[in-house]
């Protein structure tokens, strides 16, 4: 008995622990949380409580309808919405065809895609910038979106070839024999199957081109063009450094969306990240 | 596989290839370009070829700051990965053992720093954990009766917390590829080795851990990329435009950051991107052979 006793004094350590973890991970987003809802805004005064007394959404209202968030919010949506749209456009046709069709120099290319995955975009940030203003793309939203998805493009380039190679190719050849068209093949029999590691895809795209920040303050000027993140970014830069309360605010409801889908997709992704990892 | 003659294939490849050329073959080269040139702020069309004295400059003049810059980002790298692996391994260790009740509670809990927007998150640290004034770390010292801590001040303080900022945002994903990993061993092999007499740690170390790294090391290759490539944390936290906090912790990508859109020197930016792009190349190939190695 006493064997079962020290499992049972083991088991209460070990969630105890684990509680304690749970408390340090979370503490810088329940501090904010705390911050922003409190009423009494006594931080110097009142001293270290996690717990406020009085609750207040008031720095939720001020954010929503005295700052431009919402025109931020939108300006988000859409961008990161047709680096979605680029992306997949051009990269699931290619991988397709890497995936299903053997040609010369294939191999070559897919190691020459890895090597220039493995560069920072940022370090070529220079030279898109004068490529940019050459283009006469300064300050409009298709150079961002050209950037996150040449950031993007490989990486999900590489996700989606992997995808496509778990699909067994029976179904195609019976097609094929049955005499389908590329066309039919495509719309009727591939999209269907791929579609949710498409969308696990585009989710992720999606991600990226929502919190990126530092593309945006280099080609984005004007408060009403800028993107959330570009527009939090800059609010810590300037008023917000006073304003703690109402920048924790922000920052949560900027976090939110994207708290939704990973929470949505993180199984997918899991077993998707891992299934590229097996494989090597 | 189909070995289909005909061209069908190409018109998937041709929009994506160009694309990929446009957006990140073209800036990479033109950036090689501008390396040998001395363009700058005063130089922004009237720039000269100058040859390899940008590479002269970052390589052999020891005040430049590239090369503490580069020791800094391999210790850095170093230390973090060391860190992620321990702390990461430990938890799952932790998830997988049979009196864990909770789990499920836990495990959603502790992957929140990796669902939140890593720059919204580290700006919250910085503000609330880090900051002088009210910034929790702070409010706790001055509680304890001692003069506050200006974090971000000194170098090796930043260093810190942007490191314990790095470990708080990674680990959530390595404990879960660690945990996938363990998840994929036979328990019966513990079993054996526990009638035998081995202890815990001993069973883990000796078994699990060689069990489950060629797994992994595609996940920590991958991680020492991130890491060695380290930006957003630095910069977020010590370099801001307009409120630099004193310290000087570049890593090699906030250097060439730094030189090109706060410094302006764009050719000498150029010039140590192209030697990082030779590190980068060099650490790459290694790490394949690496991969290939664990894999046969």
């Amino acid at each position: 008995m006493k064997f079962g006793k020290r499992k049972l004094w083991k088991g209460i350590l070990l969630e105890f622990a684990f509680i304690i973890l749970c408390l340090l991970t979370l503490l810088p987003i329940i501090y904010a949380l705390s911050v922003s809802l409190n009423a009494s805004n006594s931080l110097f005064t009142s001293g270290l409580r996690l717990f406020p007394d009085k609750l207040t959404l008031e720095n939720y209202y001020t954010i929503l309808l005295e700052k431009p968030f919402l025109i931020w919010m939108r300006n988000s949506i859409v961008l990161s919405l047709l680096t979605v749209f680029l992306t997949l456009f051009v990269t699931v046709p290619a991988a397709y065809a890497f995936s299903r069709f053997r040609f010369r120099g294939q191999k070559a290319t897919m190691s020459f895609l890895l090597l220039l995955n493995a560069f920072p975009t940022i370090l070529s940030l220079f030279a898109i910038y004068r490529i940019i203003k050459i283009l006469g793309l300064l300050n409009k939203k298709a150079a961002l979106v050209l950037i996150y998805t040449g950031t993007m493009a490989i990486f999900t380039f590489w996700t989606m070839k992997g995808y496509f190679d778990s699909i067994p190719n029976d179904m195609e050849e019976a097609a094929k024999i049955d005499g389908a068209t590329n066309l039919q093949l495509i719309s009727k029999i591939i999209l269907p199957l791929a579609l949710p590691s498409v969308l696990v895809a585009g989710v992720l795209v999606f991600i990226n081109a929502w919190n990126e920040y530092i593309f945006a303050t280099i080609f984005i000027t004007g408060t009403e063009k800028y993107t959330l993140a570009l527009g939090l970014y800059s609010l810590q830069a300037t008023d917000y450094t006073r304003n703690w309360p109402l920048f924790s605010a922000a920052s949560i409801l900027t976090s939110l969306p994207t708290l939704i889908v990973f929470f949505l997709v993180q199984r997918h992704m899991v077993a998707g990240l891992t299934a590229g990892g097996v494989k090597g | 596989m189909d070995r289909r003659k005909g061209y069908t294939h190409w018109i998937y490849l041709v929009p994506f290839l160009i694309f990929i050329i446009m957006t990140v073959l073209i800036p990479l080269i033109y950036t090689f370009y501008v390396s040998f040139t001395n363009m700058s702020v005063y130089h922004w069309t009237n720039y000269k070829f100058i040859g390899l004295k940008n590479y002269y400059k970052a390589l052999l003049t020891v005040d430049s700051g590239f090369l503490s810059a580069l020791f800094r980002t391999l210790l850095w790298t170093a230390l973090n990965i060391i860190l992620l692996v321990f702390f990461a391994f430990v938890i799952a260790l932790g998830l997988n053992s049979p009196e864990l009740r909770f789990k499920n509670i836990y495990k959603t809990l502790l992957i929140f720093p990796w669902a939140m927007p890593a720059y919204v998150t580290i700006l919250l640290w910085r503000m609330g954990m880090f900051n002088t004034e009210f910034g929790f770390l702070n409010q706790l010292i001055r509680k304890a009766g001692w003069q506050p801590i200006n974090f971000l001040s000194t170098d090796v303080y930043a260093f810190l917390s942007c490191m314990i900022i790095n470990l708080w945002l990674g680990i959530p994903y390595m404990f879960t590829m660690i945990d996938a990993a363990m998840q994929s061993i036979d328990r019966g092999i513990y079993e054996n080795a526990y009638m035998e007499g081995a202890g815990f740690w001993r069973v883990h170390v000796f078994i699990t851990a060689p069990m489950i790294a060629p797994i992994l090391t595609p996940i920590l290759i991958m991680t020492a990329f991130t890491n060695f490539k380290q930006f957003d944390i630095v910069y977020l936290m010590t370099m801001q435009t307009g409120s630099k906090t004193g310290a000087n912790i570049h890593t090699l990508i906030t250097y060439v950051y730094d030189k090109a859109f706060v410094t302006s020197n764009y050719g000498y930016s150029a010039a140590v991107t192209g030697i990082i792009s030779l590190i980068i190349i060099i650490l790459y190939m290694g790490m394949q052979k690496i991969a290939r190695s664990k894999v046969n």
